[in-house]
């Protein structure tokens, strides 16, 4: 059988194919279409024709074998250093081969393409910094999931992820009116205790324009009113997007480069509609390399940068603090030892390292650094889209033990983690090893120990 | 009075009593009654996975689940489903409070009914206790309308309630609670108690308060009471004021025992108070966790001015 119902190389884009996918049960029917699925060898060959440039390919043939990536690799080391989970032996023995046979692959060749470049590789970068050469692995995963994803061997929750942002412009299912109504209603719900606080949308030259993870729209809209209330205590002029809002990017981690490209014009085209100073995300990794570091080449900017200056929400925080638009109770600071968890996103790729402890200086009193840290830290163990998806979830949970032995031996209670990705490994590392620690992201720690203006304090009853 | 009541419920056993106050309720007055239950907590990243708040298994959210879960709502309310007319089930996932406060907006929602914390013998108990002691607070906190907590079997139908006891700090929020207790006591023709507790307890170390000092605390708390409430009787004169001294939520437990109360009436607000750390830190939360007979919180005016 070529193509299958529900696992095929047609991309959702339908709300039918969406509920199709979604109805069938842990994907057991897509994956075991995926068993049949045919390879289009013709457009691999095609694909790699057009799209594997010199970059990749003098990286391939480059490559000295000289191992030094394999100690930069967490599932390496993880894994009792199994040579198959050298980057190096990862990335020649599935793109390295397509590119050596022209794309003269077969099912099973595609299969095992798919499960390296999901389940052994969160495109985290770190083996490109110790290379050599400089030959990044993350990045031709990267690549390589794209090749996957047009041949439809893409795991069955990231199918649905893409599709989400194809249809919904969004990583869920969450329209514009879903959007518009939760700015409403989190701000009513505030009224109370922020008299004034407002969720701007759609004004024009703002100083912000804040956008977010519909993850945080769909679930947990507590997010959006803190961002709403530290803006507020802040003073600043900002503002949301009615459309364009989310800046996430399934499509990123499903390889749907052209899905990668709608989402992310969308974001762009609110810039420009509302000609912001400044652009700043949530607290969320992947979101800042998809919308700031990749997506400009996505909607292909030869500048290669957004259409306004765009900041991380950890820029901001520290921006913020230093200026003394947010002041911290010094009473309030955290006392118990507290560690940060470096995202490979906006740390590693996006070079915060120093921003990040810029707000540790003003939170906490006995920070404990993670080793290795900064630009050196190891992924969360979710990052790429693993903590997502079910197929992997052994794999994934053996790779969170790496970043449980770093947190262990700092001896810290709490993990700060300003990214969603690194958030959600970090809760499951501790729903699977019970180590007793808390995480948080930088909000509610902040509405923690802010000091409030009198001014916009609430009347005393 | 009750257009439309949303009755939140872990669908188990537990909710027992909160379920027969709410459809009691629902039947006398006619209501249209929604049975919510939020029974699966989002995990595994953006992936359709939820942890099932019961059993603590993940799960895929999808049709199958949902009309399983919904069957099992059916089969343990089934008594009470047999004489409702105008009820729906539903059954989602999410963050309980959320999904509950979420579900009472888009409904329109005149009154939340919930129960507030389960037995120790049944499974899961004590993941659920935090579970459902976290909703009650951030609900009972955020929601518009008024919230009615049942945690113990109600022995008196509603209408026929004879004693309700407002407890008031003398906060905007408590403006609304009142409301609500006055008109519930109208309707219902019952005595409404008004009652003031003065915090006497260790807030300022070293100072010692003599008796003289509790005694005007108490007669100016008295008057502040004449003050903001009497005026707004309009003819209702079937009530009595009182004012003690003590810790709050101690006295307005031992008045409401006293005058066999069949309902307590207080607004709920903890501004200051982390909602994950105040599960036992309001004196609303320390009232419902040990009150023999349901307490309402109300903060906002909302859903009292027009019912």
């Amino acid at each position: 059988m070529p193509e299958g119902s529900l696992c095929n190389k047609t991309p959702v884009d339908t709300m039918e194919q969406l509920q199709a996918l979604l109805s069938d049960r842990r994907g057991v029917t897509y994956y075991q279409e995926m068993d049949q699925l045919d390879v289009n060898k013709e457009a691999l060959a095609t694909a790699i024709q057009n799209t594997c440039k010199s970059r990749i390919r003098t990286w391939l043939e480059i490559c000295a074998h000289c191992g030094l990536c394999a100690d930069a690799c967490p599932y390496y080391l993880v894994n009792d250093k199994d040579p198959k989970q050298v980057p190096a032996y990862k990335i020649q023995s599935t793109l390295g081969e397509i590119v050596k046979r022209k794309g003269e692959v077969d099912n099973d060749f595609m299969q095992y393409v798919m499960d390296t470049a999901w389940s052994k590789c969160t495109c985290c970068n770190r083996c490109g910094m110790y290379c050599p050469f400089g030959i990044d692995m993350g990045v031709m995963f990267g690549y390589v999931r794209g090749l996957c994803f047009a041949q439809g061997f893409v795991p069955w929750e990231l199918k649905i992820g893409s599709g989400m942002h194809r249809i919904f412009r969004a990583q869920m299912d969450v329209t514009q009116e879903d959007w518009i109504e939760t700015c409403k209603w989190m701000e009513e719900e505030q009224e109370d205790d922020w008299p004034g606080l407002k969720i701007p949308i759609d004004v024009e030259n703002a100083d912000l324009l804040y956008t977010v993870n519909a993850r945080e729209v769909k679930h947990y809209p507590e997010d959006l009113a803190e961002a709403a209330i530290l803006f507020h205590i802040a003073g600043e002029n900002w503002t949301v997007a009615s459309e364009g809002w989310e800046a996430t990017s399934l499509s990123m981690f499903a390889g749907d480069w052209a899905a990668c490209k709608m989402q992310v014009e969308t974001v762009y085209d609110s810039m420009k509609r509302l000609k912001p100073k400044r652009m700043i995300t949530t607290e969320c990794g992947h979101l800042y390399r998809a919308t700031v570091l990749e997506g400009p080449y996505w909607a292909g900017y030869e500048s290669g940068q957004p259409p306004v200056e765009c900041i991380h929400y950890v820029e901001w925080v520290a921006e913020a603090l230093r200026t003394g638009k947010l002041k911290i109770d010094p009473a309030k600071k955290i006392k118990e030892p507290v560690t940060y968890q470096d995202s490979c996103n906006y740390i590693r790729n996006g070079g915060l390292g120093d921003i990040a402890r810029e707000i540790i200086s003003y939170v906490a009193e006995d920070f404990r650094e993670m080793s290795p840290c900064r630009e050196h830290n190891f992924c969360c163990g979710g990052g790429g889209g693993l903590n997502g998806i079910g197929r992997y979830r052994p794999q994934r949970d053996k790779g969170l033990e790496i970043k449980r032995d770093q947190i262990l031996a700092t001896e810290a209670k709490i993990v700060i983690a300003p990214c969603h990705n690194c958030w959600d490994a970090i809760r499951d590392l501790e729903e699977v090893f019970h180590i007793d620690i808390s995480w948080t992201f930088l909000k509610p720690l902040l509405l923690s120990m802010v000091e409030v203006p009198e001014h916009l304090k609430p009347a005393e009853d | 009075m009750f257009d439309k009541i949303l009755f939140a419920t872990t669908a188990s056993p537990i909710c027992k009593d909160a379920a027969d106050v709410a459809f009691d309720l629902a039947k006398k007055y006619n209501s249209q009654l929604t049975v919510f239950h939020v029974f699966g907590l989002p995990t595994h990243g953006f992936s359709q996975f939820a942890v099932d708040l019961k059993t603590g298994e993940t799960e895929v959210h999808d049709d199958d689940w949902v009309e399983r879960v919904t069957a099992e709502m059916k089969t343990t309310f089934a008594d009470n489903l047999a004489e409702a007319e105008n009820c729906v089930v539903e059954a989602v996932v999410g963050a309980p409070h959320r999904e509950i406060l979420r579900a009472a907006r888009e409904k329109d929602i005149d009154l939340i009914v919930m129960g507030s914390h389960t037995r120790q013998e049944d499974t899961g108990a004590t993941r659920f206790r935090t579970v459902v002691g976290n909703t009650m607070q951030k609900v009972a906190k955020a929601a518009r309308c008024p919230v009615l907590i049942v945690s113990r079997p109600c022995q008196t139908c509603w209408w026929y309630f004879s004693n309700i006891v407002f407890g008031t700090d003398f906060s905007k929020a408590a403006q609304s609670a009142f409301k609500f207790a006055l008109q519930t006591a109208k309707q219902i023709g019952c005595k409404l108690y008004l009652f003031h507790a003065c915090d006497i307890g260790p807030t300022d170390p070293g100072k010692v308060r003599t008796q003289a000092d509790i005694e005007e605390k108490v007669t100016e708390a008295r008057k502040k009471m004449e003050e903001l409430y009497l005026p707004e009787m309009e003819g209702f004169d079937n009530y009595e004021i009182e004012v003690w001294e003590g810790t709050p939520y101690v006295e307005i437990l031992k008045y409401a025992r006293d005058k066999q109360a069949d309902l307590v009436v207080m607004a709920h607000h903890t501004r200051e108070i982390d909602p994950e750390k105040a599960v036992l830190g309001s004196t609303v939360e320390q009232v419902v966790l040990r009150s023999a007979c349901p307490v309402a919180s109300v903060n906002r005016p909302d859903k009292v001015a027009a019912s």
